[in-house]
């Protein structure tokens, strides 16, 4: 392999990233002093220059043009640039609002924000993934700096449970996907996606092929928790510590989602290798239709806010994975709306979960439905923000949520002869069925009297996530042709 | 009969690659003890690298090495991640059954 010197101006927010995150966990070491939040303003710092970078290398990149980096290791093309600012900017968000819940809840670690920064380039790394090799490092640093993050609340009983749970599946998932991957590099001989697609297509072991697609349709599964592979999430979920949620639920779930996106619209893609009856596509279309419908009947159940949102993400994980399917069935538009639904969900996701903290103080994580009784007469703007993005959850229009979903459907419906109408039409009876639940916190928080006094979490930065993505959400509602320009090159 | 035994080609490699796997996988679903379970995904992650091996020399390609040795870094590193995981849940509980993780279920 020969490394070319420029490459390495390719991956400036890689290089970012990591250099920060490296600075920081050390800085940690060095630290003196009580109060490690104030570590937050070298992460934001860090986030946000590796965002910048890549809108910089974004307009770099011709539309369309593919450069492949490291002896075909990486890509450098735009779907992949657009891909890292989101990362990075979910990075730099989740860094804002993480101080406040760490000086209220007592875990004020510096190594969490090294770890979210290492974790934020493994995801860089899955967004220009272009070998096996690149996705399996991506997907397991940034899995390993998330199981961490998880369990930094070593005292609370829940927060052990929740990581012991997410770290047993997770490394039980990377099982099936290194061995998936053995089995499809034996059908293909080269771990390149680029050229793995003809080399499938030609393969004289079809049975390798089948088992290695299944294996990664299992192994992602897990990843992006799809129903049945979805029991961990729910408990990861609520017992993690809300920052870490939030980034789990916006930033994990888009990462392994990029991934996807080259392993099965890539590699697996094209005419042959997802249809008949043994392609991976058969058993994607119906774990998509599951995860969407059992993912929101679940969630209307809850009682818990944690948890609603954690089946409310599993649902839209159904979602993308129909826009996955998609994608590999060879709807030319798939990708920019899969792109544009990421940030629609990423936006709302971390505003949600900003409010969920702002509502919690200590002892008290005011996580029940009922707590949030009477939350807009107290307290307007977080009434309102959590109303926006619920809303944009649900897919009601002026959000961005109501375009993500629209595009993605209708990219399902280009596939050839109709074959995803029927999920479409799965696809937005659920959407019905959600607006139901997302309502229920609506309706407590405006429409019936509090029954405690609230003690918000008060700081800027949570301050300011809660209106900024809100506004961001409902500005990709209402205008969504630059967004839409951004994603289409 | 005889040629099985004597004649060890890379079918060989591949089966056995293979029941490790499933070993590996009854084991995840089957013990309950985190420390068992743990080491299960080990095997399974072996059972992963010996086909990867076995299919490297199969098509004579040096960089699926590359990356079996990749895994192993990996591998030992979630390892060391999932044991500190277990000896924090062992300090809260004085078990690591996950059968008795309930806090979390609704």
């Amino acid at each position: 392999m020969i490394i070319n010197p420029a490459d390495f101006g390719y991956i400036v927010p890689y290089l970012i990233l990591v250099i920060t995150g490296l600075l920081l966990v050390l800085a940690e070491a060095f630290y003196k002093g009580k109060d490690r939040t104030a570590l937050v303003s070298l992460a934001v710092a860090g986030a946000l220059a590796g965002a910048i970078a890549s809108v910089v290398l974004y307009r770099q990149v011709a539309p369309g043009a593919r450069v492949t980096l490291f002896g075909e290791m990486l890509f450098a093309d735009r779907t992949g640039y657009i891909l890292s600012a989101l990362f990075c900017v979910a990075t730099a968000l989740t860094a804002l609002i993480s101080p406040a819940h760490q000086r209220e809840h007592e875990w004020q670690l510096g190594e969490y924000y090294g770890l979210l920064l290492l974790s934020a380039s493994g995801m860089v790394m899955l967004a220009h993934a272009a070998n096996l090799v690149t996705i399996f490092l991506g997907i397991e640093t940034m899995s390993i700096a998330i199981y961490v993050m998880c369990a930094m609340r070593r005292r609370s009983r829940r927060g052990n449970e929740a990581a012991m749970k997410y770290f047993l599946i997770g490394a039980f998932a990377t099982g099936f996907l290194m061995y998936g991957m053995a089995l499809l590099y034996g059908a293909a001989g080269t771990s390149n996606l680029l050229r793995m697609q003809s080399a499938l297509a030609a393969t004289s072991n079809p049975g390798l092929v089948i088992a290695g697609g299944f294996l990664l349709v299992v192994a992602f599964g897990f990843k992006i928790a799809a129903v049945p592979f979805h029991m961990w999430a729910p408990d990861a979920y609520e017992g993690a510590p809300t920052p870490v949620t939030a980034f789990m639920a916006a930033a994990v779930k888009a990462a392994a989602v990029a991934a996807m996106m080259r392993l099965f619209g890539l590699a697996l893609g094209g005419d042959l290798l997802p249809y008949g009856r043994l392609g991976w596509a058969s058993p994607f279309v119906v774990i998509a239709a599951i995860t969407i419908t059992l993912g929101n009947i679940s969630a209307i159940r809850q009682d818990n806010v944690k948890r609603m949102l954690a089946y409310s993400s599993i649902s839209h994980g159904g979602v993308l994975l129909v826009g996955i399917c998609s994608l590999g069935l060879g709807a030319v538009s798939a990708n920019g709306s899969l792109i544009y639904y990421l940030i629609a969900y990423t936006l709302s996701t971390l505003g949600a979960f900003a409010v969920v903290i702002y509502v919690g103080s200590r002892g008290n994580e005011r996580t029940l439905v009922d707590d949030w009784s009477g939350l807009a007469s107290k307290h307007g703007g977080a009434a309102l923000a959590m109303t926006v993005c619920l809303l944009s959850f649900g897919g009601m229009p002026p959000t961005g949520g109501f375009f993500g979903k629209f595009y993605v459907f209708k990219s399902a419906m280009e596939v050839y002869d109709g074959q995803l109408l029927w999920l479409v039409v799965i696809g937005i009876l659920n959407s019905a069925i959600s607006i139901f639940y997302y309502l229920r916190i609506v309706t407590a928080m405006y429409f019936k009297e509090p029954t405690t006094p609230f003690t918000p979490t008060k700081s800027g930065g949570l301050i300011f996530v809660m209106a900024l993505c809100p506004l961001l959400v409902l500005e990709m509602g209402i205008m969504p042709g630059f967004w839409l320009k951004l994603v289409g090159g | 009969m005889s040629d099985i035994l004597f004649k060890v080609g890379y079918g060989h490699f591949l089966v056995l690659a293979a029941v490790l796997f499933l070993i590996g996988m009854g084991g995840v679903l089957v013990r309950r003890n985190a420390l068992i379970i743990l080491m299960s995904v080990e095997l399974m992650l072996n059972a992963a690298n010996m086909t990867l091996l076995t299919f490297a020399r199969m098509w004579g390609d040096l960089s699926a090495h590359t990356f079996a040795l990749i895994v192993i870094a990996v591998a030992a590193a979630e390892a060391a991640v999932g044991l500190a995981i277990v000896v924090a849940v062992f300090r809260g509980r004085r078990n690591v059954d996950v059968d008795k993780l309930t806090a979390l279920r609704h």
